[in-house]
Formats: C-alpha cells, structure tokens, sequence
C-alpha cells in the first residue's frame, strides 16, 4: 500500500503544494508530448507551431519558478519516482502471479480447536 | 508458505508444534526417538527433528528418496506481539534454525515465519504423512541447491551526450533545434528528451532480458521478484535501501554451486557495463521455491 502524506499542521500547505505542483507537471507533459506530436502534422502552420510551444515554455518556467520559490523541488522530484514506480510496478504485476506477491502472515495449519 | 484468513484476533491455541522447515533425514541415525538440533529456537525453546515414521517412509518407497523430518518446537501459544524488535529478534531467531538444520542435514525446505501446526507429535506425524509426496518431491528439487538474489541497479544513466552520438536520428533533432524559432525549438528540444527517455528505457529492458535468460540457461529455477523489495517479513535477504540509483531488475535463483558461479560470471559482465551496479547475494535457504501447502489439515 503507498500511501501520499501531505503531512500535518504548519507542513500541510507544502505538502498540498507539492502533491498539485506535480499533478500539473504530469499534464503539462502530457500537453507537450501532444504538442511534439501535432508538430509534425500538417494541420499546424510554422507559427502557430511557434506559438504553442512559446506557450509550454511559459508555464513550464513559471512552475519552475513556483518549486523554486516554494522549495518543494525534491518534495516534487520524490513523489514522481515514487508515483513512476507505482505504475510500473502496477503494470508488471499483470504478469506476475498474484500469489507470489502475497506477504507472510500467520499460518496455523489443522483442526478447529485443539486436539488430534 | 500458506496464509491463514484476515483476522485480528490470533488463533487460540493449546498445543502446537512450531515448523521451522522440512529436512532430508535420509540416511541419519533416526533410532533416537527424538532427535535433537544443536540450537534453540524461539525464546530459547528447545528444537527437535521429527521424521517421518519409519512404516509410512518404507511403504513402496525407493530407498533413495528422500526422508522428510520436520524441525519443531513445542508452543502452546502464537507468536504475535506489536513490539517490531521482539518479531525482528523472533524472525533472526527462526532464520538460525532453518541455518543450523541446513548446516546439519543440506537445503533445507524453510517455512515461513511463524508456521504452527496445530496439536500434538501426533499431528506433525499425520500431517508429514498426509504431505508426503509433496515433501520429497519439494526436497528433491532442492537438493544441493540454495537460493540466491540478484539486483541489478542503474547507479548512473547514459548521459544525453552518449545518447546522442549513438543516435542519428536524435542529433539531427538536436542540430534543428539549433535554428528554428523559439518556440518550435523548445518543442524540438522536448523532443530530443523524449527520445533520450525512450533509450534509456530500452537499455534496461535489454539488461533485463539478457540477464533473465542467462539465468534461464544456467539455474533450476528464476524468479523475477518486484523491483521494490517490500517489508519482507522473513526478514532474511538484504533490503538494505537505494540510496542512490535506479532498480532495473531484480530476480531469486535456485541454483547450485556450479551454477552459482557460472551466473557469478555472468554477472560480471553485467557489472562492467557503465553506470550499472549487480548485487548477488546468497546462498540463502530456498524461500522462494518452496511449495504452497494446503491449509486443510489434519481433520
């Protein structure tokens, strides 16, 4: 189980920032692989190119700046690995048998009660 | 080994015989009645081998075969606490029996921490009975062989340089990018770091499945385990943490001692490639290739 703490009292707010900061991080990347994509297309002219990735630029420099000023830049680092393992592991899983997976726990083998 | 339902309350118990593992007690002296193993167990407790008896062992069975002896202490409680030290100390103490009877008798079968069957001698009896072709089947195939770990870590990914001048088609990206407009070259830019994204990716996937079919070629047995060890309850494998790296694979090999060292050498190889880092480690008691018992008992 992974759990995200946000944390408590004075660190909640760092916290919160941190777990946003790298949600719009994931869909900015989203946008810019789309963005990589559609440049190839034809349907984009060489300015309208221009624009759109002038705009990326921004915002990403802008969401650099807020993890800088925040100093939530490892706080977003971590989480990320951690949310890439999460979904790997989550991916590979499908082809592991679940049964191997399973943690030890108490065994106790035969009968109801006491007694043989 | 097997898992008892979801429960919070322990099961109640009045008396028990604690498994540490299953041995080969072929060709011992078995005429003692109870043998016993030159360690103790859990909270000092003494331990004893119970074979399997003797008229169930010579029924239609090659002499051959292995003779199945379980390694037991008597309980008449369950090992349960919320202390972690007192389990850790629990845990070490399991892993220094399943040691000593590996010492005493070769691979031995382990069996989870805290496995307890329920009643008297009279139901370990019953129960090696009940599983025995399981049992000299499981330490058949263990024999002479041990369990060993293998994690392969990327301590240092290929720079984008190395990337690049192994990939036309990437320092072309590059080279545009030089001179186009700002923005198109920012986009060009994320392009080129995509793809550097996709080799690396498929660096470790190559690592990975050269490696798992070396195993292939030279182990009994290859297990691919999680990349990100989790609590191991059995607490016996190095889990130290990561500090500094990326996980790339991580398998469990039963193998023997030929084939460790072959793989020893294979690994080598694995090693000496750049940024990459191989622990193996072992030889450990088979844990991972074990079987799974049924949780019917003796009724």
């Amino acid at each position: 189980m992974t759990r995200i703490d946000v944390g408590d009292g004075e660190n909640t707010r760092q916290g919160l920032l941190t777990l946003v900061i790298t949600v719009v991080e994931l869909l900015l990347e989203a946008m810019q692989r789309e963005a990589v994509r559609r440049m190839e297309s034809p349907d984009l002219s060489p300015e309208e190119v221009d624009r759109l990735g002038r705009q990326l630029a921004a915002i990403e420099a802008e969401i650099e700046q807020l993890k800088t000023d925040e100093g939530i830049e490892e706080g977003v680092d971590d989480l990320r690995m951690e949310l890439d393992g999460l979904v790997e592991d989550a991916i590979a899983r499908l082809d592991v048998d679940a049964e191997s997976l399973e943690h030890p726990g108490q065994a106790v083998i035969g009968g109801d009660d006491d007694g043989s | 080994m097997m898992m008892a339902p979801e429960q919070h309350q322990p099961p109640s118990l009045e008396h028990g015989r604690y498994v540490y593992c299953v041995v080969d007690a072929s060709g011992r002296d078995l005429a003692a009645s109870t043998p016993t193993l030159d360690v103790t167990g859990l909270e000092d407790e003494p331990v004893r081998l119970m074979p399997i008896e003797s008229d169930a062992r010579n029924e239609s069975r090659e002499s051959s075969e292995p003779t199945p002896a379980a390694v037991v202490h008597d309980c008449t409680d369950v090992y349960d606490t919320d202390d972690m030290r007192q389990i850790k100390r629990w845990v070490v103490n399991h892993q220094r029996v399943i040691d000593a009877a590996g010492d005493q008798f070769g691979t031995p079968l382990p069996f989870q921490f805290h496995t307890i069957l329920r009643g008297t001698d009279d139901a370990v009896r019953h129960w090696l009975r009940e599983q025995q072709q399981l049992l000299i089947d499981a330490l058949e195939s263990i024999a002479g062989r041990w369990e060993y770990r293998i994690d392969v870590i990327e301590r240092e990914p290929p720079s984008r340089e190395t990337l690049l001048a192994r990939d036309p088609e990437l320092a072309a990206l590059q080279s545009q990018a030089a001179e186009a407009s700002e923005g198109r070259a920012f986009l060009l830019e994320k392009q080129v770091e995509q793809g550097c994204k996709r080799l690396r990716k498929s660096r470790h996937t190559a690592v990975r499945d050269e490696l798992q079919s070396t195993l292939a070629d030279h182990a009994d047995a290859v297990h691919e385990l999680e990349r990100r060890p989790g609590v191991d309850l059995g607490g016996v494998f190095e889990t130290d943490e990561m500090s500094d790296g990326d996980s790339i694979c991580r398998f469990s090999v039963l193998a023997d001692d030929d084939a460790a060292s072959t793989i020893g050498t294979a690994l080598d190889e694995v090693a000496a490639k750049p940024g990459l880092e191989v622990r193996f480690t072992g030889p450990w008691p088979p844990f991972s290739f074990a079987p799974t018992f049924d949780e019917e008992g003796p009724a």
